[in-house]
């Protein structure tokens, strides 16, 4: 390996994926790259990604380490970031890094790009964890947050939790997500039923699809109304989920898609006749936040969007769309009928959400003039 | 024309197809010239070359040195330290929700 990289950006993600991780991954750091010339990115391998590539001036190593325990992993991980990081150690002018673990092995100038915090997101896939591992957990958020020089987050909620947990206010810096136009001339998915509403993202608990599911069940008349799922993740994460939709009868009403192309999501998004994100009123949508990628990209779509009425979609979608109450199936059932009554409406708030959608292109331009400010300390 | 098989891209993954003019004398594949590291072996095997032994030894190996390394350098033992095996149990393969999180494989401490 060559050294001498003058940035790099960690991620405890896989990279790339089919989420909106990966997505918000490959601008970030093509953006720290291209101003120092190349950087080195370290992030999760996994399948068929190679452990290293070196793509013109920027070098990707991936961690492989097979470690069964999740915090055994996440420690590994730190490890082996500070051993890739250790021969730039004189040249490394910036890290941007996205959680705890890949902070760690930071020692100097670091910009800590918050989407998420373990300490509140954890306990959903580990239902077993401690309230007092919870704690420590929530230190080491702490610790890493205080030795950033810039803490970049996609939502003022999130701003808030990272304030709380000791990021000086005068270093959060707001950059919500976006999404890149969408030509309006994109061809119909050949799989894509007649009529449809779609939902585009992961499947965790705290997106809301059981409560989709369940409004959807109330739509039976609608006999021409299918629902598409395009899942980001993988058809065994999605069991419970289709087992709900077979015991609500929706049957063959509800189609699944699986880990589809990023570019092909935009043309599935472009042809519904709405966009859903149901997300439910929990911790990591209320206290932690988040900026829905799926609604940026609704938006760009020009697909009229329903959601649930939390402070974290109403900063994204502002009044150009249609808010129901969290964790209702019948108000959603509701919403989405009437929006299907008077497609004028509807589409008039489509028309208003796309021209404010921020590219990516804005996006890096915010992120720019965070690097500044830090390398101008 | 045998086509270089080093995977390449960023964003979107694909094979590098260019003619390749060696084979990686460690794993075999076919690379083109601008893949053949100084030692001829393909850009993966020359990365892990230093990496030997069994995956979970090695992270093993890495936790230790580096906490060792560490604590001294940052002067926090405690943050590599303090997860002690009750933590640690929360977040073994079975205690994850009924949502497997290891079905595709390593994955992110955040989901967002």
């Amino acid at each position: 390996m060559s050294e001498g990289h003058r940035a790099a950006y960690v991620a405890f993600d896989r990279f790339p994926s089919a989420k909106g991780s990966a997505v918000h991954i490959r601008h970030m750091a093509a953006e720290l790259f291209e101003r120092h010339g190349g950087g080195l990115l370290c992030v999760l391998g996994g399948g068929d990604l190679p452990a290293y590539q070196r793509e013109g001036d920027v070098e990707i190593v991936r961690f492989t380490d097979v470690v069964p325990n999740l915090l055994d992993r996440a420690q590994a991980f730190t490890a082996w970031v500070a051993e890739q990081l250790a021969p730039h150690r004189d040249t490394l002018e910036l890290c941007h890094v996205r959680d705890p673990w890949s902070a760690l092995p930071v020692t100097g100038p670091m910009v800590y790009e918050a989407n998420g915090l373990p300490s509140v997101e954890l306990p959903y896939a580990w239902p077993m964890v401690a309230p007092s591992t919870l704690d420590k957990i929530r230190e080491l958020e702490q610790d890493c947050l205080r030795r950033a020089a810039a803490v970049v987050v996609p939502s003022s909620v999130i701003g808030k939790a990272v304030i709380d947990r000791g990021a000086a206010p005068d270093r959060v810096h707001l950059i919500p997500n976006g999404a890149d136009p969408v030509p309006a001339s994109l061809p119909r998915p050949e799989a894509a039923p007649g009529r449809y509403l779609i939902y585009v993202g992961a499947l965790q608990p705290w997106q809301g699809v059981d409560v989709l599911l369940r409004a959807f069940a109330r739509l039976a008349d609608l006999t021409d109304l299918h629902l598409v799922v395009c899942s980001s993740v993988s058809p065994n994460r999605a069991r419970p989920l289709r087992r709900l939709a077979e015991r609500l009868g929706l049957g063959d009403r509800v189609r699944w898609q699986y880990t589809l192309p990023h570019e092909q999501v935009a043309a599935w998004l472009a042809h519904a006749e709405l966009s859903v994100a149901p997300l439910t009123a929990g911790p990591r949508n209320l206290e932690q936040g988040c900026n829905p990628i799926k609604v940026w990209e609704s938006m760009a779509a020009g697909t009229p969007v329903v959601a649930s009425d939390l402070p974290v979609i109403r900063e994204v979608l502002g009044d150009d769309g249609r808010f129901v109450p969290p964790d209702r199936p019948a108000e959603l059932a509701r919403a989405i009928r009437v929006m299907l009554e008077y497609p004028d409406v509807t589409h008039e708030f489509a028309g208003r959400a796309r021209r404010r959608v921020l590219t990516w292109s804005d996006v890096r331009h915010r992120l720019a003039a965070v690097y500044d400010q830090v390398e101008s300390r | 024309m045998t086509p270089c098989t080093v995977t390449t891209g960023f964003f979107t993954l694909g094979k590098c197809g260019v003619m390749a003019v060696a084979g990686c004398p460690a794993c075999g594949r076919a690379l083109c010239a601008n893949h053949v590291t100084e030692g001829g072996l393909c850009p993966e095997c020359a990365a892990a070359r230093n990496q030997v032994g069994h995956p979970a030894a090695a992270a093993a190996y890495r936790r230790r040195a580096h906490r060792h390394r560490t604590a001294q350098e940052y002067s926090d033992a405690g943050w590599y330290v303090g997860f002690d095996s009750y933590d640690r149990a929360a977040f073994d393969p079975g205690a994850g929700a009924d949502q497997d999180y290891l079905d595709d494989g390593a994955d992110a401490l955040v989901d967002s």
